[in-house]
Parts: C-alpha cells; sequence; structure tokens
C-alpha cells in the first residue's frame, strides 16, 4: 500500500513498460506539470525519450503542463492512445 | 450502453438491444483483431489495457457528442479489455437513428474518437517479442525507436 501524502503518479502502457513500473508516489508541493516530469524522468531515465509523445491527466481528466499539482492528486502518464 | 470487457463482446446482443419502432436505421461497427506478419514473426494476440474510470467517462463523452450532432436514439460503444485473440472484435459501436445517414456518420465517428481520446492502449504480441502500437516501444528488435 502506497501512502497518500504526496502525488500518486500512475503510468500505463508504454511508459509503465519503460519505467518497469506501474504507478510511484513523488513528493513535491505547488507544481506544475512541467515542473513534476523531470522528478518523473529522474527516477525513470528510460522515459525520457518518450517526453515528447506523452499526454498527462490529473484526476482522472486530460491537462495542460501548467496545470498545478498538489499531494493527494493522482497524475497519469498517458502515451499515443491506440483504442479500436 | 458504454462498456469495458475482460471477455468475448456480444454482437447480436447489442444489435437487439438497439432495435426501436421510432428507427429505420442501425449501423454496426465492429473493430476485429489484425493479425499482421512479417518475414519471420506473426502476431500472436493483441492485449488492451485502460486508464478507468477516466476511459468510462470518455467513452460516455463521445456518446453526448453524438446526440449533440446528430439525432440518434441509441448508442453503445463496447471495448474489449486483456487478451484478445486474432479475428476477435475488439471494440463494437451500435447507432440507431430514424435515418441511415445519421447513424453511419455517427459510428465512423465514434471509432475515431475512440482512437483520439479514450485512454486506451494496445500491445501486440508478437511470436518474438511485444510492441506497444503507436509508441513502438517493446522488446522486438525493429521496434526500438531510433
Amino acid at each position: 500500500m502506497i501512502a497518500v501524502d504526496g502525488i500518486k503518479v500512475l503510468l500505463f502502457g508504454a511508459a509503465a513498460d519503460r519505467a518497469g513500473t506501474r504507478e510511484t508516489v513523488l513528493f513535491a508541493e505547488g507544481i506544475t506539470l512541467d515542473e513534476l516530469w523531470p522528478l518523473i524522468a529522474e527516477r525513470y531515465p528510460g522515459l525520457s525519450p518518450m517526453r515528447d509523445t506523452l499526454a498527462f491527466a490529473v484526476n482522472g481528466e486530460y491537462a495542460r503542463g501548467d496545470t498545478r499539482v498538489s499531494p493527494g492528486d493522482e497524475v497519469a502518464v498517458l502515451p499515443p492512445v491506440s483504442g479500436g | 450502453m458504454f462498456a469495458f470487457l475482460e471477455g468475448p463482446i456480444d454482437v447480436g446482443a447489442l444489435i437487439s438491444a438497439a432495435q426501436r419502432p421510432d428507427c429505420g436505421a442501425i449501423s454496426t461497427f465492429v473493430g476485429t483483431t489484425r493479425i499482421d506478419e512479417s518475414e519471420r514473426a506473426s502476431v500472436k494476440y493483441l492485449e488492451y489495457e485502460a486508464y478507468r474510470p477516466m476511459a468510462d467517462r470518455k467513452l460516455e463523452e463521445i456518446g453526448a457528442e453524438i446526440e449533440r450532432r446528430w439525432d440518434v436514439r441509441e448508442v453503445s460503444i463496447v471495448h474489449r479489455l486483456g487478451r484478445v485473440g486474432p479475428c476477435e472484435a475488439s471494440v463494437v459501436i451500435v447507432v440507431a437513428s430514424p435515418r441511415r445517414g445519421p447513424a453511419f456518420e455517427a459510428s465512423r465517428y465514434a471509432i475515431d474518437r475512440i482512437k483520439e481520446i479514450v485512454p486506451i492502449w494496445k500491445c501486440e504480441i508478437w511470436s518474438d517479442g511485444h510492441v506497444w502500437v503507436g509508441s513502438q516501444v517493446g522488446t522486438r528488435e525493429r521496434a526500438s525507436p531510433p
């Protein structure tokens, strides 16, 4: 069980594959998605080459890089979708 | 009906459920698992995963978009998750409308929007490794990004 007093980061598809995990927690406050990214990439360097292809969601909705995230939020790292 | 299913989709049941006295057309789109082959390998099956419940909400959003644009009386979208074998239905879209035009157009719109906004990912499991479609990330040699 992962503690909830951080920012919960979920990884999917190719991003989960590259990171070798589907879920992690980062501790940061009052930062934007753009500022969160280096923390994610530092923990999982294999993700770095995918940066330009990724979209993000905050609490289940697509979010831009300037969206602020706080402890308790859920950030999802979304590779290009490929349903159908 | 908007749903994700771990098992086979009952296409006939979805069509039957869309039959209504005020509709003269039911259009059905079935996306099936295409098996690509290269010289020395072939796709064995697909694996789908989704970010839920966001993906469920996005299917409902597509349904709402369709109802705003066209006169349709019933929209169903059902997508598979997990392992999907060759030729199986991975997605089924059923639209009922009083007239055929909106039924055709709305089902085309639905599959296009699924491929744009619904957080679903498809992984091809080949005989010699796997590839995440769209990212080209995986264990197959040719899948490695430049």
